[in-house]
């Protein structure tokens, strides 16, 4: 993932926004906001789930920015709120079934997810090579995976952050989050023995 | 290194996340073992296969979370911190336990940053600056260090690139507020950026240079949602030459089908003999039905053949 630039204008922006001042606080939202929204709607496969959990986070940014005491980087605490969130949805789910994301329209049915966009799926030929079906078992598989072990995967292969990074987030230690990542891993190669 | 350790290592490996030790150990073997490179493979195409069904939140759907939210702050109303909660903050003292031997060395340094930053440190950094309580500067909101050099008498020259924020407000009509949404429709770094730009650009396509940078975001933009919001505002210019062309080289070219689903609709709207060459080519490499099916239609209302001979 993409961290910001400049450490020292980041803290700069936080001090105005934790002072009131509104563009500050927008700037700082947008810094982040994209990384976010592609979190959530990786993990939540649904663009109506993933826009909650941005307004819930930003909102509780927004409510409690004037305590973060600069312990811990910005981009740690900004991802803390939004992973908990997400794990709690997640959790949510299991309990009751995962939602289709097909809608019956008057059109016919419609896919939701069909109005997000797939990543490189115009730049990498390779992507060519692997069928629908393949990407279904695999949507399957990251869905089997428990609510933690999903957002191991999630932060660590799509939004690029190492697993230190990984733990400080979540609350764990670095060889917690690389056991999630290998048994999230070894249970992919398992449901997709066969495919590669 | 057996090859059980080095297959429960491959992930991490391709991660990034193994020691130094481990990787080389992890290298070792895979120079000597066929039966861990074909494993690795195996795990790559994996990655592969995971990137792809990566969802990326397309630029309208994250220009609407911000639109939402700008709602929600304003419903919300500023954050009122109480006299308590200030007080509770002010007390709370906050220690960061540190080995007792750095201690005393942390403490020096501590005196040693407040003395020569009383001296070193101006009171006013150009004009409109200020120092803050915490050593940074209030006004701008960003800047960036360019360019560090130590000069004579144990000084150092700092040249510091300023950003400063200005709120503008006018008609679309206003060139200069015209100008900057132009200039805003390229922004290559945000997405969302070009899509409220374009969204607000579309209204005024009767402008030649506005029509031109829709144009050229419709032909160029990496963004669906922007190349949408752009043939949106072109859709009055369906018989203009200049649209036609642009139109006809995005049918032909885009990989977004639901921009190529929009530009063969506002084509056939208006047949003419020309495009009977480019629905036939259409048709040799299209994949999506819809499109073919607008395609064969339109070929037979012109009486044209669906393929060349």
């Amino acid at each position: 993932m993409a961290q910001p630039a400049f450490r020292m204008d980041e803290a700069a922006l936080i001090r105005a926004a934790q002072k009131g001042d509104e563009r500050a606080f927008e700037e700082l939202v947008r810094l982040y906001d994209q990384s976010i929204l592609r979190l959530a709607l990786n993990l939540l496969r649904s663009p109506e789930d993933a826009n909650d959990i941005y307004q819930e986070t930003f909102l509780r940014v927004y409510k409690n920015l004037h305590t973060f005491r600069f312990d811990c980087s910005f981009h740690t605490w900004l991802y803390r709120i939004a992973t908990n969130l997400c794990l709690d949805a997640l959790r949510k789910r299991r309990v009751r079934r995962e939602e289709d994301t097909r809608v019956e329209t008057s059109d016919g049915v419609l896919d939701r997810m069909d109005t997000v966009e797939e990543s490189r799926a115009e730049a990498d030929p390779q992507r060519k090579l692997f069928s629908r079906q393949l990407q279904e078992k695999i949507q399957g598989v990251l869905n089997d995976l428990t609510p933690r072990e999903r957002t191991v995967f999630e932060m660590r292969h799509y939004q690029g952050l190492r697993l230190r990074a990984i733990g400080e987030v979540l609350g764990t230690s670095e060889e917690a989050a690389k056991n999630c990542l290998f048994r999230a891993t070894q249970k992919m190669r398992a449901a997709l023995g066969d495919f590669v | 290194m057996k090859c059980d350790e080095a297959t429960k290592a491959l992930p991490l490996f391709l991660y990034g996340e193994l020691a130094f030790e481990e990787e080389e150990r992890l290298e070792l073997h895979l120079d000597e073992c066929s039966l861990c490179r074909d494993r690795l493979a195996r795990e790559k195409t994996l990655h592969r296969a995971a990137d792809a069904v990566e969802l990326v939140p397309s630029s309208e759907a994250l220009a609407n979370s911000r639109q939402q939210l700008r709602g929600a702050i304003a419903h919300a109303g500023p954050v009122r911190v109480t006299f308590w909660t200030h007080l509770r903050e002010m007390l709370s003292l906050r220690f960061h336990p540190a080995p007792a031997v750095l201690q005393p060395i942390g403490a020096l340094a501590l005196v040693a940053l407040g003395f020569f930053g009383a001296r070193t440190i101006p009171l006013n950094i150009g004009s409109g600056s200020r120092i803050n309580s915490a050593g940074m500067v209030d006004n701008p909101v960003t800047s960036r260090v360019r360019y560090v050099e130590p000069v004579a008498a144990g000084k150092v020259q700092i040249v510091v690139d300023e950003t400063r924020q200005r709120v503008l407000s006018g008609k679309l009509e206003d060139q200069s507020i015209q100008r900057l949404l132009l200039a805003a429709a390229k922004d290559p770094s945000d997405p969302g950026l070009r899509v409220e730009s374009v969204d607000l650009l579309k209204g005024r396509s009767e402008s030649t240079e506005v029509r031109r940078a829709l144009l050229y975001a419709l032909e160029h933009d990496a963004n669906a949602g922007v190349r949408l919001k752009a043939l949106d505002g072109l859709k009055g210019f369906a018989e203009d030459p200049d649209t036609r062309k642009a139109l006809t080289q995005v049918l032909l070219t885009d990989k977004n089908p639901g921009v190529r689903t929009q530009v063969i609709d506002l084509l056939i709207q208006h047949k003419n003999d020309n495009m009977v060459g480019v629905l036939q080519e259409l048709m040799r490499k299209e994949d999506n039905g819809y499109i073919r099916m607008r395609c064969q239609r339109a070929l037979s209302d012109m009486n044209a053949s669906v393929e060349t001979f």
